[in-house]
């Protein structure tokens, strides 16, 4: 979140060493070994079909050896994919959007995680400690807590303050990272925050109520995807396509087991068991949705993240 | 009555004693502290809380790992800075040409905050080699500027000997220049350790190349504050280990010295 920062920064660095750290770190594929490749992730509950996938062995059976290496914040992954560093990434929708509008040529390989289906048992939400804040819409002016800037957060709350009908642009949005929304709001240093798990479950704890999720702005919502640099796509289409599908049978494979994804994200985290047991879980559909793409573009326009309307086809395989 | 006051001045007495009671008097503090209202123990957790997390941390596998890796990649970097810092202080000092061609540069150079360059780091190298490069950037101008006033600091005369007996390069820095820098590269050390090690926690909180600084974000992201400050004791407990080990060194390596000896030069 920190480094979400000087993400304009390093995308602008990255396009001008892409040209010449692409060819070194992409070798083409020798039949009968396996392709080495990095993924890098950020170490949250979003990311567990990757590291159930590697240890089911649904990489290797294509073919593929995986090594997961996790960042600190995530704006280091676009530039670094880019440039050829990692082969693959994750990120959130809107950082890719926005990458792709600036020129760096990233190519979406897979779904990543979404919303639930269900805008009342989201694993995000906008959260208020006052009682007397019943709607989204009586926070037209006030001070919310965002995990960053210009990304999907700051979206989600600019638009339920909308679709409350209160101002969504004259909402005060303060950067404040998600393990510390929790004591902002107690400390009454912002009047809303918008927070995920396992924060939420901390919040929810308190008897603070929730007026809205990404789930209420558009059910199974796009949050985040996996990625590669476009470089990439163009010289090994075999390897990215094996990527591909080895990430859609392990999305498919933590949707339909539950308890193992949150027992994998305990080798990953320090979020303790119980927490794990019972926090609401994001959605790992295994298709990309481009409905859900074209909202979120739509909405980066609406709240001026930026002048041109982001090209969704253009960062789709 | 009197038994207490001499008690009292027993303790007053023992410098150590003072530093033991100093620490406990901490400990209360930190203690009391969310009973004050000003902070919530929820944030902010009592000493005795921290003390248990801690215990309970200590005895996991992830702590020895993460423990090794940060003490690993301290002390590569460290010894990368010692070496190069001190190759490149005695090869510049020696020369008054180079010494005054370079001064301009490091003067420029080593005020740069080693992390303002991460962002450019982490998109050329592997995270690792991204927190090697800022701790050896760090801690590499705290030893050569101290070589550099070792070598410059080589008495006249005992020079001038050396070349009116013809001493070749090699034996005049074995012989000439070495005795009379070793203190303020060994005082460079020491303060290159610190450095580097504030660097390696800094590299792993943000980079996020293994180590406790990953592991004090981890629990920092799992809302787990008495982990998270009871690694922070850790990184504290380090580097007064650290220290503790240098001026250990320092007066082994030196006690011919005259600053260590406690006797007046002549």
């Amino acid at each position: 979140m920190r480094m979400r920062r000087i993400a304009a920064l390093l995308v602008g660095a990255s396009l001008v060493i892409t040209a010449a750290a692409c060819s070194k770190n992409n070798p083409p594929s020798t039949p009968g070994t396996p392709d080495k490749v990095t993924a890098e992730v950020i170490p949250i509950v979003d990311v567990a079909p990757i590291y159930l996938g590697k240890s089911k062995g649904f990489f290797t059976d294509v073919n593929i050896d995986l090594s997961l290496d996790t960042a600190a914040g995530g704006a280091a992954i676009i530039p670094g994919v880019a440039s050829g560093q990692f082969q693959f990434g994750f990120s959130n929708a809107p950082s890719l959007l926005l990458a792709q509008t600036n020129g760096v040529p990233v190519k979406v390989v897979s779904s990543g995680n979404t919303a639930t289906n269900d805008p009342n048992n989201d694993f995000s939400g906008l959260v208020v400690k006052d009682p007397s804040i019943t709607s989204a819409a009586q926070l037209s002016g006030k001070k919310v807590a965002a995990n960053t800037t210009k990304g999907i957060v700051e979206l989600a709350i600019r638009k339920l303050v909308d679709m409350a009908g209160g101002d969504g642009t004259s909402v005060n949005i303060t950067a404040i990272g998600f393990p510390d929304m929790v004591a902002a709001l107690d400390n009454n240093q912002v009047d809303a925050i918008f927070e995920v798990e396992p924060g939420l479950s901390a919040a929810k704890a308190k008897g603070w109520h929730v007026l809205g999720s990404l789930a209420t702005i558009d059910p199974g919502m796009t949050v985040a995807m996996y990625f590669t640099s476009a470089n990439l796509a163009q010289s090994n289409p075999d390897l990215v396509a094996r990527f591909t599908s080895a990430m859609k049978k392990s999305l498919q494979y933590a949707s339909d087991h539950p308890d193992e994804a949150r027992a994998i994200v305990g080798t990953y985290t320090q979020t303790p068991a119980a927490v794990l047991q019972s926090l609401v879980l994001t959605g790992w559909p295994q298709d990309v949705n481009t409905d859900s793409l074209n909202t979120l573009a739509d909405l980066m326009v609406q709240y001026k993240f930026t002048d041109k309307r982001p090209d969704v086809s253009a960062i789709l395989p | 009555m009197s038994r207490f006051r001499t008690i009292l001045g027993r303790v007053g007495r023992s410098p150590a004693l003072l530093g033991v009671l100093g620490l406990v008097a901490f400990g209360g503090l930190v203690e009391l502290l969310p009973h004050t209202g000003w902070v919530k123990a929820e944030y902010f957790p009592p000493s005795s809380r921290i003390a248990r997390a801690l215990w309970q941390v200590m005895g996991q596998a992830t702590f020895r790992t993460a423990l090794a890796d940060t003490l690993g990649t301290w002390l590569t970097g460290l010894a990368i800075a010692v070496v190069g810092g001190v190759v490149v202080g005695v090869l510049i000092g020696s020369v008054p040409i180079v010494r005054e061609f370079t001064a301009s540069t490091i003067e420029f150079l080593r005020p740069i905050p080693s992390v303002a360059l991460i962002p450019g780091l982490v998109v050329l190298l592997h995270q690792r080699q991204a927190t090697l490069v800022i701790i050896v950037y760090a801690s590499f101008w705290q030893v050569l500027v101290q070589v550099l006033y070792g070598v410059a600091d080589v008495d006249p005369v005992t020079r001038d000997t050396a070349r009116s007996y013809h001493l070749g390069p090699l034996r005049r820095i074995r012989y000439v220049v070495w005795p009379t820098a070793l203190p303020y590269v060994v005082t460079g050390i020491r303060l290159a350790a610190a450095v580097a090690l504030i660097l390696t926690i800094t590299g792993e909180l943000i980079i996020g190349n293994p180590g406790l600084g990953k592991q004090i974000d981890l629990y920092y992201t799992a809302l787990d504050a008495p982990s998270m400050f009871a690694l922070v004791v850790v990184t504290g407990l380090i580097g007064v280990v650290a220290n503790t080990i240098t001026r250990a060194a320092e007066r082994r390596v030196l006690r011919w010295h005259p600053s260590v000896r406690g006797e007046l030069p002549v």
